[in-house]
Parts: structure tokens; sequence; C-alpha cells
């Protein structure tokens, strides 16, 4: 059983893990935080939240980047930055691995679907049940 | 007008479908890709067949803020009901699934609470027996 002490410590550590704009984090040092080995901290946070708090960083940078680059104007190489990544070509690939896209196409697509300026387009950041109505939508036309 | 569907956030829909399916046990229903993301639906292997769970996800800030808000509180996000929550419990933790409380009688009812691993704590209960 997770006791609450380490319980908060997990909370607090995936706290930090996704502020991205924070680049100095090592694992080391929020594994001394959170008061575990790094070993047993990657096993608990990885039985607690799914990932391993590595996996976990690079998701919340990612996370961050799609929302950056749908609502503000940066260029993909400020928001590739921003999100802590040295090199664009990595970013780029990444982001293109896990997304379907790359972050440019990413960019042009969700300023489409942006009907109200500093909105999140739904189709991009789906909350509630809009993805019920869609889903049946495309079963239709099938 | 009648209770058919009811939905739960997730962190990331491949994880939870098979934590979902091949954690707790429930049966995949519907699996629909829309754009970047997916309609999934799962039922309880034990009934009500038409009673479905929404993996949905929380890609919207705003369900975001309010998955982690809760979970940081040790708030658990819904509730389902297990046959025998001692059993439940010692399965589960074989099979590696966190618990932030062991079954504790509460009344009528017994409670366990675990974490989802998608970014919510679950209560289990059993219901008193008739």
């Amino acid at each position: 059983m997770l006791t609450g002490d380490t319980f908060a410590r997990l909370c607090r550590a995936r706290e930090i893990l996704r502020d991205v704009q924070d680049q100095r984090v090592t694992l080391d040092a929020i594994a001394r935080e959170a008061a575990m080995s790094p070993f047993h901290f990657i096993r608990q946070f990885r039985a607690v939240f799914g990932d391993t708090p590595h996996q976990f960083r690079i998701q919340a940078r990612l996370d961050r980047a799609k929302y950056l680059l749908a609502v503000e104007h940066d260029s993909v190489t400020n928001v590739c930055m921003e999100v802590g990544f040295s090199s664009l070509g990595s970013f780029s690939d990444l982001f293109e691995r896990r997304v379907g896209m790359r972050p440019s196409d990413y960019r042009r697509r969700a300023r489409c679907l942006i009907s109200v300026p500093g909105t999140v387009p739904p189709e991009l950041f789906p909350g509630c049940l809009t993805l019920m109505e869609r889903a049946f939508a495309t079963f239709e036309k099938r | 007008m009648r209770i058919k569907l009811t939905s739960i956030l997730v962190d990331d829909q491949d994880k939870a479908l098979e934590f979902y399916t091949g954690v707790f046990g429930f049966v995949k229903k519907h699996d629909i890709p829309v754009g970047e993301y997916r309609w999934i639906t799962v039922v309880s292997a034990e009934g009500p067949s038409d009673l479905e769970l929404a993996l949905e996800p929380n890609a919207n800030p705003v369900g975001r803020t309010f998955q982690e808000g809760l979970f940081k509180q040790g708030i658990p996000a819904t509730a389902f009901e297990v046959e025998d929550i001692e059993q439940e419990y010692k399965r589960l933790r074989m099979l590696g699934v966190v618990f932030t409380r062991e079954p504790k009688r509460q009344g009528p009812v017994t409670v366990a609470v675990c974490a989802d691993t998608c970014g919510n704590l679950i209560q289990l209960y059993e219901a008193p027996r008739n």
C-alpha cells in the first residue's frame, strides 16, 4: 500500500516533471526530493502513473508543444526550445512519430480549426463527449 | 431517459484500453478512430452489457487540471462494484496495481482505492449482501 506521504511525493514529482520550462530537472534530483532511490522512484512512478518519469516527461513536452503550436504564435523553433528540445530535427522527428504529422503541419491544421482566437479547437483537444458525436458521424459514412 | 453511458478521463487511450481490459477485466465494446483520438468504450463482462464506460482522452487542458487536482487530493474519479473485495484486492496487487487505501469496512460497504495508471484513483467497493 502507498502511504499518504509517498503518494504526495509522487504527485509532487509529477508536477515537477510536467513543468517543461524548468530544464534543469534531473532524475536523481527528483528521486531525492521524493525521498526514494532512483530505482525505487522509477518503479513507484510507473506503477501509479503508468509511465516511467522519462516517458512522462517526453509526453509532457509534446503535449505542451501541441498546445503552443495550436494557440500561440511562436515559431516552430521557439516552441521546440521552449519545451526543452535543443535540436529542431529531433523534436520534429519525435513529434511526427507520436502525433502523426510534422509540427508545422499540425500548426496549419490547428489554425484551420480555430474559429474563436485564443480558444483550443475541440478536434485537437477533445473534452466532454465531443468524440462520440464525431465517432458515429464517421461510422455513418462507412 | 436512461443512464447507459458514463466516462472517465484518461491520459493515454492506448494505455487505458490495456489497463481497463487487461487488468480490470472489462471488455472492449467500441473503438472508433476520430482524428488523433478514438471513441473507446468498455463494458463489464459481469454485465449489464449495454452500460458503457467511455475512456475519454484528457487532452483538453481543462480536463487535465481537473483530473490532476482530484488525484492529488486523493479523491477517486469513479467507483466500481466488485463481488469480493478481498479477492479483487489480492488479484489486482498481483498484477502490480498500487492501492492508496486497503479494503476497509465503511458501514455496510467495504471500500478500497487504487490507481488506474491513467491519472485516476478508482474506488472499488463490495456492496452489502442481502
